[in-house]
């Protein structure tokens, strides 16, 4: 008897020790946690990609929205998460590191195990269309005297990148403050500001319609989606950039052959030519980025954030 | 008008007849369930509609937008929780309505106020869409303050009678805008390092306990039902013929509401909120205000329904969105291939007018279904304390905690609860602290708007007609009280 029970234990812990190192991953739903409130950017991106990484997970995939305080909460929950592969989180990267150092933050990024990411986006500088025609123009009234800016989000990549860019440059600005694009925007069209810096998808409505104008790109590579608009390369310019991502991780600590299996799941996902269509609708522009680049970009990011700490603590 | 005819028969066709009843019920669903706004409706919606015609899609996905604010009046009415935000100033008078058993009337007043509202908020988005939204752009970081400023005036009137626990009211709500994320300096204050507090305090969960919670403490001393006395006086079309007593009040309440609307910085919460103010100054009978007068949950719901259409304004017609619901329905219409901007209305006509057909027969179709059932609702006023009070906290509490998925809003909630229950007690009311939360950040951050884009001249803020009008509107609105007697005095001579 006894060692029948015996057998039955170093049985189950054996089973134990072979699914915690992903021989059977996935053997139950896999939860997805965004850290935006559904409906934004994020929740959307996260929603259209689901059904394609269920199909070659084959396992179900359950959606679960924590919007509070930017994604801290969620991700001060997700550091402590147990490394099974059970939960992911998607958000757009690099807002976690921001946070960081914005205050007292329960989590380090670089801790988390990267999956995948499919996204990237880029900044855009704009103005309005009754005022400067090209970036030259633009950059002698900028040094002529101060212009007012809109930025959305303070201590957002937007406002990182835009006080970043026009350090570069040698400009100095007044910098108006707006809690989303849509504000800054708004105010640019209706001439209360005189130029903005915003996610390409946040104006291309009114680019399109002639009220706004694009200037420069603060990219690479050029937008597929606005091929005419230069890149700092094209002015002869060289810049670093902070990428946007948008992509998934695991919690610390995950094994390999786990992250392996997601990762796989992940990219055919993305390839798949009817994610590609919705991504096309919405201007997304894809970049499959593996869980290997993905590491890369987190340990590159800290110290390009670190160096405008002070303007976020400002 | 080919356009127009061409979207209406495009919308009778039996699919899209079926959309737009769908949208409409799984509105009402959404409103009525709190803490599942019209934004994650549209959003679970979504992989539904995916692949049906653009034209289809949007019509139930525009339905569901617009439909959601009615379902959010009928839990106000009847038990004291807002659907959303938008319904804060419903339950005011609503619930107290039920308290004397004229929750059906309340019921037939929301409806109507739903049919009307909405009419009215469309016909102005489908004849002046652009004009209007050209209009909002011309709004600043100035303007936006004076338009808060003003909005703040009127709480001169809520308090008059109370002024100084009125102040005191507001004064506290001002106080809890304060606490979060700042976006001007980007700090985090008054959060004690707390999490949940960086987003500040969040709307729905302190409506749900300053109003739910409370309510349930309340309820829970006595021995009844919500509806002091056994039986319901008054039906769904005695609330249908009292809303068209009111015509000034209409037309008031639905511009305030529209102009909430197209502002996109204007929050949508503070339409049914400044109307219902509004109508208590110009009203015959303030004193009945908040103990169940008419006009209060005519003026709250007619400007809320209104707000909606005005929120599509810009949305459709520049594709800026004035709220989080739009911004995603924005989303939707890119999906779709309507991307929305000045060049819509000719690029994607038949699209656009196929919507707005649409959206104006929601209207009709959502007082029809409150007509059916709604009105039966009422019945749930007369089940005795034991069985309601419970089922309150439930459905309030999980609401609370459904839009987050966050625990400690529940805990938020319930501390509202607490202080809403000594505010009742001390004989204070909610309704300016209400609006000093609502407004606070408004007035806050685009007063620094505007100083950092003039450089720290003041001049912004009296340079352009807008604000000068503003201005003059906001000297009036609190001077009013006083001028009125005065005048009297003048013309008539002392009594």
């Amino acid at each position: 008897m006894r060692t029948l029970r015996l057998l039955g234990i170093v049985l189950t812990a054996g089973l134990l020790a072979s699914g915690a190192y992903g021989a059977d991953f996935p053997a139950k739903p896999v939860k997805l946690i965004v850290t935006a409130a559904a409906g934004g950017g994020e929740d959307t991106e996260a929603r259209a990609i689901a059904p394609f990484v269920e199909k070659h997970l084959g396992q179900s995939v359950v959606i679960e929205n924590q919007p509070g305080a930017g994604g801290k909460i969620a991700f001060e929950k997700f550091q402590k998460l147990e490394p099974d592969g059970y939960t992911v989180i998607t958000y757009t990267f690099p807002k976690s590191v921001i946070i960081e150092y914005q205050g007292k933050a329960g989590f380090r990024t670089r801790d988390f195990t990267p999956i995948f990411a499919w996204s990237r986006s880029s900044q855009l500088l704009v103005v309005n269309s009754e005022s400067w025609r090209t970036f030259d123009e633009f950059l002698k009234a900028a040094r002529a005297k101060p212009l007012a800016g809109g930025l959305s989000g303070r201590g957002s990549t937007t406002d990182l990148m835009g006080r970043i860019a026009l350090d570069d440059f040698g400009i100095k600005a007044n910098w108006v403050p707006y809690e989303g694009s849509a504000g800054s925007v708004a105010a640019l069209a209706g001439k209360h500001l005189d130029f903005t810096i915003c996610l390409a998808t946040s104006a291309v409505n009114l680019i399109r319609a002639g009220r706004l104008r694009p200037l420069l790109l603060f990219s690479d590579k050029r937008d597929p989606y606005i091929p005419d608009v230069p890149i700092p390369a094209d002015l002869g310019q060289k810049m670093t950039f902070i990428p946007t991502l948008r992509g998934v991780e695991a919690p610390p600590k995950t094994p390999a052959a786990v992250i392996k299996v997601l990762e796989d799941a992940f990219t055919k996902a993305a390839a798949e030519p009817a994610f590609i269509e919705t991504a096309k609708k919405r201007q997304i522009v894809l970049q499959p980025v593996s869980s290997k680049e993905f590491a890369q970009a987190v340990a590159d990011v800290y110290p390009r954030i670190a160096r405008f700490q002070d303007v976020l603590k400002q | 008008m080919d356009v127009v005819q061409h979207a209406l028969l495009f919308v009778l066709q039996w699919q899209n007849l079926a959309a737009l009843a769908g949208g409409t019920l799984c509105g009402i669903l959404v409103g009525v369930l709190p803490g599942l706004g019209p934004s994650a409706g549209m959003a679970l919606a979504l992989p539904l509609v995916i692949k049906w015609h653009p034209a289809t899609a949007l019509i139930f996905l525009g339905a569901l937008y617009k439909c959601s604010n009615y379902g959010g009046s009928i839990t106000a009415i009847l038990v004291n929780t807002p659907g959303d935000a938008s319904n804060a100033a419903t339950l005011l008078d609503g619930y107290p309505m039920c308290q004397q058993g004229r929750g059906g009337v309340a019921l037939g007043l929301s409806a109507t106020s739903a049919m009307v509202g909405g009419t009215i908020g469309m016909i102005c988005l489908i004849v002046a869409a652009p004009p209007l939204a050209e209009f909002a752009l011309k709004f600043g970081p100035a303007e936006y303050f004076l338009t808060a400023l003003l909005a703040l005036s009127i709480i001169a009137a809520v308090v008059q009678g109370a002024t100084i626990k009125g102040l005191i009211s507001a004064g506290l709500g001002l106080l809890l805008s304060t606490v979060g994320f700042d976006v001007i300096t980007g700090q985090l204050r008054y959060t004690f390092d707390w999490a949940p507090l960086e987003d500040g305090i969040p709307l729905i969960q302190a409506l749900v306990g300053l109003f739910a919670v409370t309510q349930a403490f309340v309820l829970a001393q006595s021995n009844e039902s919500i509806s002091r006395i056994a039986r319901l006086s008054g039906g769904f079309w005695e609330g249908v013929l009292t809303y068209f007593r009111h015509p000034a009040a209409i037309v008031r309440a639905s511009t305030i509401g529209l102009l909430v609307g197209v502002l996109p910085a204007v929050g949508q919460s503070s339409a049914g909120l400044l109307a219902w103010a509004e109508a208590k100054r110009s009203s015959r009978h303030p004193e009945k205000f908040g103990h169940g007068s008419t006009e209060g949950v005519l003026a709250s719901e007619t400007a809320t329904n209104a707000c909606m259409p005005g929120d599509l304004v810009c949305t459709i017609a520049l594709g800026i969105p004035g709220s989080l619901g739009a911004a995603i329905f924005l989303g939707v219409m890119i999906i779709f291939g309507v991307a929305p901007g000045p060049l819509v209305f000719t690029e994607k006509a038949d699209i656009i007018y196929a919507l707005f057909v649409a959206l104006v027969l929601t209207s009709f179709l959502l007082f029809v279904i409150g007509m059916l059932f709604a009105r039966r609702l009422a019945v749930i006023t007369l089940l005795p304390n034991e069985v309601i009070v419970p089922m309150i906290l439930v459905v309030s509490l999980l609401g609370s905690f459904a839009i987050r998925n966050e625990m400690a809003d529940v805990l938020i909630s319930l501390a509202f609860g607490a202080l809403g229950y000594v505010m009742l007690k001390g004989g204070f009311t909610p309704i300016p602290l209400l609006l000093g939360l609502v407004l606070g950040e408004m007035v806050e951050t685009n007063y620094h708007r505007a100083l950092m884009i003039s450089g720290g001249s003041y001049t912004i803020f009296y340079d352009s007609i807008i604000s000068k009008v503003l201005i003059a509107l906001t000297v009036l609105s609190l001077a009013g009280p006083y001028l009125g007697p005065f005048w009297k005095t003048l013309t008539q001579g002392e009594k």
